[in-house]
């Protein structure tokens, strides 16, 4: 499996690396921005993309918009703090495959990716 | 009939319950450690409790200003609880570590008060001993005291309400 992971925290990125590397996913390229994630997306075959959707120079919003236009089938799941009503509503009517709240833990993330990428990890 | 000031401290009441209930999940979920409230009280100086200050403001119908205050050992065991990284000084990773950590807090609690419409700035991180933080000056910020296996901490928090000026 290949993940094309974004989050502008460095942080953020080393916790969902080593969550996925725990569930046996050892393909994982990281982006900063919806921007460079864009460019990586682009260049490569993907089979899911985690997106953040506050960050710098090109949001998760934004991002899954891109996306979409290049691709309507591959799973793209939010991973946010962004929790409320409008904000999941405006996610869903972007295309977005499913929505992973923080803080979130490694079953958590292990579910979405079950379901998703329809494999076991 | 309430005065401006003490309907300001109403609305930063509001967010009290929200920051207690966010603050227990993010450090139980995250930093396997759990807060326990060790204290509540009014505002009255600028300077913040501990010596790293993680700020972010929220805009919406209400717009204020969540602190999440820090011991120096309390921002450092942060890093190293959430990603397994021992530092020595108060770095760029650690800054990020904690900002994070305040951003799930208010990420968290906002969701809990959609009818504010609020939206979140991105973390700033402000590390000195005897810094200072104004808050505005209609507003009467609450500070949250907590204990934790990482260190004590502190949560402040005000609030104002914001007019339509379409009204």
């Amino acid at each position: 499996m290949k993940v094309l992971l974004v989050d502008d925290s460095g942080t953020m990125r080393t916790i969902q690396k080593r969550c996925l590397n725990k569930l046996g996913v050892e393909d994982v390229v990281e982006a900063e921005d919806g921007r460079q994630a864009l460019e990586k997306f682009s260049a490569a075959k993907f089979d899911v993309v985690l997106s953040d959707w506050n960050m710098p120079v090109m949001d998760g919003l934004s991002l899954l918009k891109e996306i979409r236009q290049l691709n309507q089938e591959i799973p793209v799941i939010i991973i946010t703090t962004e929790a409320e009503r409008a904000r999941v509503v405006a996610a869903i009517q972007s295309g977005v495959s499913d929505y992973l709240v923080k803080p979130f833990t490694p079953d958590g993330l292990r579910e979405k990716l079950e379901k998703w990428v329809g494999c076991q990890v | 009939m309430l005065t401006a000031p003490s309907l300001h401290a109403d609305l930063t009441a509001e967010f009290v319950n929200p920051i207690l209930v966010s603050t227990r999940t993010v450090f139980q979920t995250m930093l396997e450690c759990t807060p326990r409230r060790s204290g509540l009280f009014i505002k009255e100086s600028m300077i913040p409790r501990y010596e790293i200050s993680a700020m972010i403001g929220i805009t919406g119908k209400a717009a204020g200003t969540i602190v999440l205050s820090l011991s120096r050992r309390a921002a450092l065991e942060i890093l190293n609880r959430l990603v397994g990284v021992k530092a020595d000084e108060i770095d760029r990773d650690v800054c990020d570590a904690v900002g994070e950590v305040t951003n799930m807090i208010a990420g968290q609690a906002k969701s809990q008060m959609e009818h504010l419409e609020a939206s979140l700035s991105i973390p700033s991180i402000v590390s000195g001993v005897d810094h200072t933080i104004y808050f505005p000056s209609n507003v009467q910020p609450i500070c949250i005291l907590f204990d934790s296996e990482i260190g004590p901490f502190a949560i402040e928090v005000g609030f104002t309400e914001m007019h339509d000026p379409g009204l």
